[in-house]
């Protein structure tokens, strides 16, 4: 096989899982309240310059991306409480999270431009550095990606693991069936609601890191594009669909990839959106979503 | 014990209960009475919490619950079966289950929780990894019911679980209730458009009409008629 389409491919296939995460996350709150977490771009971003800026004082890589995660959590907790559930409690038109979540994001995004600066930071080497490589068959192949991969796919099974059997997880599943069911039934949908937020974040924020591992550098627009990315990634697949988020999520890693190695770095992320189109156009339930199941 | 005190539930504009008060003592069935629209439904949503109570109390056992979130219920033992055939359609019959036991009182393992339902109703084991939404009308009421009274409630209520049913089916459906009732000890409210049916396997009744008790009493008394008020014109 032709060295650079290889190496585009893995590229590709490696910040597709990422992205997957990123759709995966963008899933959990839709489950729970059928709203997105458009804030979750600034949580990538934040996420990663502050395991940057923990990093640089001195502590352990794992504790500053860890020390990063909790409070990417917490910021989570407070999107939900502070910008999702007024929004949906508001009457008229129920669309107004789509502004409060993306204008807190952008709230953030000021924030961290201020005291952080605009200025792209380095990202530090967590296991590999970039020039880190293996060959298997001739091939190199970058072992930073490999690591990336190995995370994501790692914490994409993790997730399907715990929604599928874990109580909570059917729980999950049972407020994005029924939510006023789930209550009667005793489910602390409130609580279900704040925890998905979190782990939603926390998704984002792991992706966000990881993203800046491949790309080294981190700056305060680096997330708007991730998560429309993982947006694009979400709808192909079918929104609310694991498989599809997977899916969707490597289709773009690595088309995006290719146009960028063979057509033009610039068009890299537009093509994203070409392809959503087309995909609304032809399948606008997404490779996996299933139209609407119809009562009985 | 569960009792309504001056009980109001409006929807905007709409009255759909005005100062409706009730006692409800364990070991019987309480009968809820009324037409299309009376405020059966809007009664039992007001005791599980999912209903805009504007003025009045919900006790349970003294206790007035009206400030606790639908969960927080769920968790002193109301159990709700609401109109509908409200199931999660696309899990299985066993997730159904599963799930209502897992966030009920859990007085028993679910291995033998499970066991006492499927001997019950064998065929909800046959169809026990069928989705709950292909089940057929009698089978998702066996169901329903299952799924509240495998959460070990203090307090069920069971939405018209008549509605839509072969006489056969109710009388299997209301044997089922009845017995449960009398084993369980626990306070039981049914309501229903088909009055005599429920009206003979209860202890007392209560007939709503656009949101007002019009009628209440032992249920004999009310299937019998009594000083010349019939059951029958209370609903006109
Ligand atoms: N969510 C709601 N929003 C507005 N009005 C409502 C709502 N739910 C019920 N109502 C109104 O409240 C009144 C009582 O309704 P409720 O469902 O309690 O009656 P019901 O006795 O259960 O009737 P049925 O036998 O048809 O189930 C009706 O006039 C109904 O239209
Ligand atoms: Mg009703």
């Amino acid at each position: 096989m032709d060295d650079f389409f290889f190496s585009l491919l893995l590229a590709g296939i490696s910040v597709g899982a990422v992205y997957a995460l990123i759709a995966l996350g963008l899933n959990l709150t839709f489950w729970t309240t059928k709203t997105l977490n458009f804030g979750q771009g600034s949580l990538m971003m934040l996420c990663a310059m502050l395991t940057v800026i923990i990093f640089s004082q001195g502590l352990a890589i794992t504790l500053a991306v860890v020390g990063s995660l909790v409070v990417v959590a917490a910021l989570g907790m407070f999107i939900e409480r502070w910008t999702v559930r007024p929004a949906l409690k508001s009457s008229g038109g129920s669309m107004g999270w789509v502004v409060s979540t993306l204008g807190f994001g952008i709230f953030l995004q000021g924030m961290a431009a201020k005291y952080f600066g605009s200025q792209a930071v380095a990202f530090p080497d967590v296991v590999f550095t970039a020039q880190d490589f293996v060959t298997v068959f001739g091939q190199y192949i970058s072992l930073q990606y490999l690591v990336v991969l190995a995370v994501a796919v790692a914490l994409i099974l993790a997730f399907e693991l715990f929604i599928r059997r874990t109580v909570w997880g059917q729980a999950v599943h049972a407020v994005s069936l029924d939510p006023e069911l789930a209550l009667v039934q005793g489910i602390p949908v409130r609580r279900l609601i704040l925890g998905s937020f979190m782990l939603s974040s926390v998704l984002a924020g792991v992706a966000g890191v990881l993203i800046a591992q491949i790309g080294g550098t981190v700056d305060p627009a680096f997330g708007f594009d991730l998560v429309l990315l993982g947006f694009v990634a979400a709808v192909l697949g079918g929104m609310g669909s694991s498989l599809g988020a997977l899916a969707g999520g490597l289709l773009v890693g690595v088309i995006s990839k290719l146009v960028g190695g063979y057509v033009s770095t610039a068009a890299e992320h537009g093509i994203a959106f070409a392809l959503l189109m087309l995909a609304l156009a032809v399948r606008p339930q997404g490779l996996f979503g299933r139209p609407e199941v119809s009562k009985a | 014990m569960l009792e309504l005190r001056d009980l109001s539930v409006h929807y905007g504009a709409v009255r759909a209960l005005e100062g409706v008060s009730l006692q409800a003592a364990p070991g019987g069935i309480t009968a809820i009475l009324g037409a299309n629209g009376a405020g059966k439904s809007s009664l039992m949503r007001a005791i599980s919490g999912i209903a805009p109570v504007v003025a009045g109390q919900v006790l349970l056992d003294g206790q007035d619950i009206i400030a606790l979130p639908p969960p927080a219920r769920a968790r002193l033992g109301v159990a709700h079966a609401m109109e509908g055939r409200r199931l999660f359609r696309q899990l299985t019959v066993e997730d159904n289950l599963r799930l209502a036991w897992s966030f009920g009182a859990r007085r028993e393992k679910l291995a033998a929780s499970l066991a006492e339902v499927y001997a019950r109703f064998p065929i909800l084991e046959t169809k026990a990894r069928t989705a709950a939404g292909l089940l057929s009308g009698g089978q998702q009421q066996m169901l329903i019911l299952s799924c509240t009274t495998i959460r070990n409630p203090r307090f069920l209520l069971l939405d018209e679980p008549s509605l839509g049913l072969a006489p056969i089916i109710v009388q299997q459906i209301y044997g089922f209730i009845t017995d449960y009732a009398a084993k369980s000890g626990i306070v039981v409210i049914i309501a229903e458009q088909m009055a005599a049916l429920a009206l003979k396997v209860s202890r007392q009744g209560m007939v709503l009409r656009r949101g007002r008790v019009v009628l209440a009493g032992a249920g004999e008394e009310l299937l019998r008629g009594r000083d010349g008020t019939t059951l029958a014109a209370s609903y006109l």
